[in-house]
C-alpha cells in the first residue's frame, strides 16, 4: 500500500516513530520496542532518522503477518510526556480527532453497545 | 426499468422488488468472501482496496470510513433508523450527511463490513458507487416532488440514470469520478454548473421534458464553471445522449495525470466546440432506438414511487399565521428554515444540521431516530439528505410546523439558520480525512459561534459560507460567497479565504484573496469581512452582489488589517 509522501518525510538528524492501521478496525497503532503494534504513541520506540529506511523496510516486509496496512514513519520530538509528532496530522493521529475529546485512542464502546441493545 | 409491477411502499423513495433485493444480498456475499480473503492474506492490500473501494470503504486517519448511498438524496423514516443503528453498534454513534447527499461512516472496522452491508440490503440500501472512477450517486433537488416552482419530479429521471450506470460495463473503469446533478426546477438547487453532468429540465412541447445539459463543471484542484452543452434535450434521448457524452470523455479523457482526468479537462483542451462536435458524431453513430426513453419506460419508473396524499389543509395557513404571531422564535425558524409547497396548506422544512458550535453534517444516532419519528409524524416518512448537509422533510401540514419545530429544538435540531452564514458547508477535514491538510470543522465551529446570534445573522442575510481541509474541495469552497481552503505549512494548518463563490444560476468561482493565515486569524479576518459588508451595502443588496459590485480590494483590506 503506497504511502502519502507527505506524511514520511523528515530531517536528516532527530528522531522518527514507526506508525500504521490495523488491517481489523483500522485503528492507528505504533510500533514499540518489542516490535509489538501499540495503540498509543506513548509507548512507541524511537528510531534515528538516518536509520529509518532500514526500519521502514523491514517492518513494511512484516507487515502483512503483523496485521497492519500502511507502514510509515514519523518524525518527533521527544517531551515529557513521551515522543509529540511535528505535523499537526501526525498529532490528530496519535491523540484522536480533536473535535471529539472522548475519542482518545484508548476509546472503546459501553458495554451495552457491543451486546447490541 | 422496473422488473415488476408490484406497488411501491414508501412515500417518495423507489420501490425495490425482487431482482434488486437478490442482487444487493449477492453483492453482500461477494464481498464477503473478499474481506475473508483479505484478512486470511490471500489479497493484499493493493488487491484488496479496489475491491473496498467499489462497496463504499475507505480506510481514512482513524480507521475505515463507509460511505452509504442515499439516492438523489432520499431516504424513509425505517431507512432513517436502519442508519441510526449502524451509528448506534457498529460507529460511535454519529453519521456525517455529505455533498453528495449520502451518509458516511466514520469508526468502521472492516470485519463488520459484510454485516453492515447486509443490514443495509435488508433496508433496501447499499454502498455501490460512493467511490471509485464511476458514475456516482446522482444528485438531485431537494425539494423534489414539492416545490411549488418545479416543472417536474427529478427523482424519476435521477432513478433512471441510477439504473442505467450502475454496474454499467464501460462506465466502471473511467478515467476519473463521474458527478451528475439533475434539477427539475429552473431554479438551480442542485449546483448543475458545478458537476461533469449538469441537468436542468424544462416541460418541452406535447407536455414532454427537455433538458439543459451542462458539462465540464467542477471544484477540486481545477475549479471550472461548466458550459452549456445541449439547450433541449429531448427525454427521449437522455440515456443515449448522455452515453455519447461519457464514451467521448471515456475514449479522450487522460489517465495519465489523475490530476488532469476529470471531463472539465478534456472539454478545456478539446474546446466547447471540438467536445460538441464529438459528442454529436457518436450520438448520430449510436442505435438511438436500443436507447430511447420511450414513455411508458418513465411511466414505469414513476409509477414505483408512492405519492403522498395531502389532506384537507386549507385552515393550516391561518393556525400558523397565529402561532407566528404569538412566537418570534417560532416565526424565524418558519420564515428561514420553509419552502413553498405546490400544495395549498403545506411546506417543506429544512432541519438545519448546523447548531451553534456544532459540526455541520453530523448526527448523533439519536437524532436519526428522531429524524425518523418526525418524518413518520409530519411528512409521509419520507427524508431528504441535501447536498447542503441538511435534512428535509418534504410536506409537512403549515399547522403541524409549531410542533414540529418544539420536537425538533428539544434535540438540537431546531436552528433557524437555513442560507446564512452558519448554514456551512465543511468536509471532515484532518480531523479524520486522510487526503487534507487542515482541520475544517474547528474554525466552522468557531465560526458558528461567532455569528451564532440569531438577529446579527438576520442582519447579514443570505451568506454562503463553505469550507475544505484541502485542495480536493469536498466542502465546495470555490462555490462559497465565502470560502476557506485549508493548507500545509511546513506540517501545520493554515488557511486561505476565498470571495465571490456561488452555485446557481450565475454560477462563478471564488478567488484566493491573500496568503493564509491561522485559525484565529481567518475567524477574525471574515468578521471583519463580513463587517464591511454591512457598511458597504447598498439597501437589499445581498454579500454576494455587494462583492461582485466592488470586488475584493475592500474586503481583502479588511481581511489583512491588524488591529
Amino acid at each position: 500500500m503506497s504511502v502519502d509522501r507527505r506524511n514520511n518525510r523528515r530531517d536528516t538528524e532527530g528522531c522518527s516513530v514507526v506508525t500504521a492501521n490495523r488491517l481489523l478496525d483500522g485503528r492507528i497503532v505504533w510500533l514499540d520496542a518489542q516490535g509489538k503494534w501499540q495503540l498509543t504513541i506513548a509507548h512507541a520506540c524511537l528510531f534515528p532518522n538516518d536509520g529509518m529506511e532500514d526500519v521502514l523496510r523491514s517492518q513494511s516486509a512484516r507487515a502483512g503477518a503483523d496485521n497492519v496496512v500502511g507502514v510509515y514513519g514519523v518524525q518527533v520530538e521527544q517531551t515529557a510526556h513521551g515522543p509529540c509528532p511535528r505535523t499537526t496530522r501526525e498529532r490528530i493521529r496519535a491523540d484522536g480527532p480533536s473535535v471529539h475529546a472522548e475519542f482518545t485512542p484508548l476509546w472503546q464502546p459501553a458495554p451495552a453497545v457491543v451486546s447490541g441493545s | 426499468m422496473p422488473h415488476s409491477s408490484q406497488p411501491p411502499a414508501d412515500v417518495g423513495r423507489y420501490a425495490y422488488d425482487a431482482v434488486d433485493r437478490t442482487f444487493l444480498k449477492q453483492r453482500v456475499e461477494q464481498f464477503r468472501d473478499q474481506v475473508q480473503r483479505r484478512i486470511s492474506g490471500a489479497l493484499s492490500e493493493d488487491e484488496f482496496k479496489p475491491l473496498r473501494l467499489m462497496n463504499g470503504l475507505y480506510l481514512q486517519l482513524h480507521a475505515y470510513m463507509l460511505r452509504v448511498a442515499i439516492p438523489y438524496g432520499i431516504v424513509s423514516a425505517n431507512q432513517m433508523r436502519t442508519l441510526a443503528h449502524i451509528a448506534r453498534r457498529y460507529d460511535r454513534g454519529y453519521g456525517h450527511f455529505t455533498t453528495r447527499q449520502n451518509i458516511q461512516f466514520n469508526w468502521i472496522r472492516l470485519e463488520d463490513t459484510p454485516d453492515i452491508l447486509n443490514i443495509l440490503a435488508d433496508a433496501e440500501m447499499h454502498a455501490i458507487q460512493t467511490s471509485g472512477n464511476c458514475i456516482r450517486n446522482v444528485t438531485s433537488d431537494q425539494f423534489a416532488g414539492a416545490a411549488r416552482d418545479e416543472v417536474l419530479d427529478p427523482r424519476v429521471h435521477a432513478e433512471i440514470l441510477r439504473q442505467w450506470s450502475t454496474l454499467h460495463p464501460e462506465f466502471t473503469f473511467l478515467p476519473r469520478k463521474f458527478k451528475i446533478a439533475i434539477s427539475g426546477s429552473a431554479q438551480d438547487r442542485v449546483a448543475a454548473r458545478f458537476h461533469d453532468i449538469g441537468l436542468l429540465a424544462r416541460m418541452g412541447e406535447n407536455g414532454r421534458a427537455v433538458f439543459e445539459v451542462y458539462v465540464g463543471g467542477g471544484l477540486g484542484r481545477t475549479p471550472v464553471v461548466g458550459v452549456k452543452l445541449r439547450d433541449d434535450l429531448p427525454e427521449e434521448d437522455l440515456i443515449a445522449y448522455l452515453e455519447a457524452v461519457l464514451r467521448i470523455y471515456n475514449a479522450y479523457g487522460r489517465r495519465d495525470n489523475i490530476y488532469k482526468a476529470r471531463i472539465k479537462i478534456l472539454v478545456q483542451a478539446l474546446g466547447l466546440g471540438a467536445f460538441r462536435d464529438e459528442v454529436n458524431a457518436e450520438f448520430m453513430a449510436m442505435d438511438r432506438s436500443r436507447y430511447r426513453l420511450q414513455p411508458e419506460v418513465v411511466a414505469a419508473i414513476r409509477a414505483r414511487f408512492a405519492s403522498p396524499v395531502f389532506e384537507d389543509a386549507s385552515a393550516a395557513s391561518a393556525q400558523l399565521v397565529a402561532q407566528t404571531k404569538a412566537d418570534p422564535a417560532f416565526a424565524a425558524w418558519v420564515n428561514i428554515n420553509t419552502h413553498p409547497h405546490q400544495q395549498d396548506g403545506y411546506c417543506s422544512v429544512t432541519i438545519s444540521c448546523k447548531p451553534a458550535g456544532g459540526i455541520p453534517g453530523d448526527v448523533t444516532s439519536a437524532q436519526m431516530d428522531l429524524l425518523a419519528d418526525m418524518a413518520d409524524q409530519y411528512s409521509f416518512g419520507e427524508l431528504r439528505i441535501t447536498h447542503l448537509q441538511n435534512v428535509v422533510l418534504g410536506h409537512v401540514r403549515k399547522d403541524n410546523l409549531f410542533a414540529l419545530w418544539q420536537a425538533l429544538s428539544a434535540k438540537g435540531l431546531g436552528t433557524a439558520n437555513v442560507g446564512m452564514i452558519t448554514d456551512i458547508i465543511a468536509c471532515p477535514g484532518l480531523d479524520y480525512c486522510a487526503l487534507a491538510n487542515a482541520r475544517s470543522i474547528p474554525i466552522a465551529q468557531k465560526l458558528s459561534q461567532r455569528f451564532s446570534n440569531a438577529a446579527l445573522q438576520q442582519e447579514i442575510g443570505a451568506l454562503r459560507l463553505n469550507i475544505s481541509g484541502c485542495i480536493n474541495a469536498c466542502g465546495h469552497h470555490h462555490a462559497g460567497h465565502i470560502g476557506i481552503l485549508g493548507v500545509d505549512k511546513r506540517g501545520e494548518e493554515a488557511f486561505q479565504i476565498t470571495l465571490g463563490g456561488n452555485s446557481g444560476e450565475d454560477a462563478s468561482i471564488g478567488q484566493i484573496i491573500g496568503s493564509a493565515m491561522s485559525e484565529d486569524e481567518t475567524v477574525d479576518a471574515i468578521a471583519r469581512i463580513v463587517d464591511t459588508y454591512l457598511v458597504q451595502r447598498k439597501p437589499g443588496e445581498r454579500f454576494i452582489e455587494t462583492c461582485r459590485r466592488l470586488g475584493a480590494a475592500p474586503f481583502k483590506d479588511a481581511a489583512y488589517a491588524t488591529a
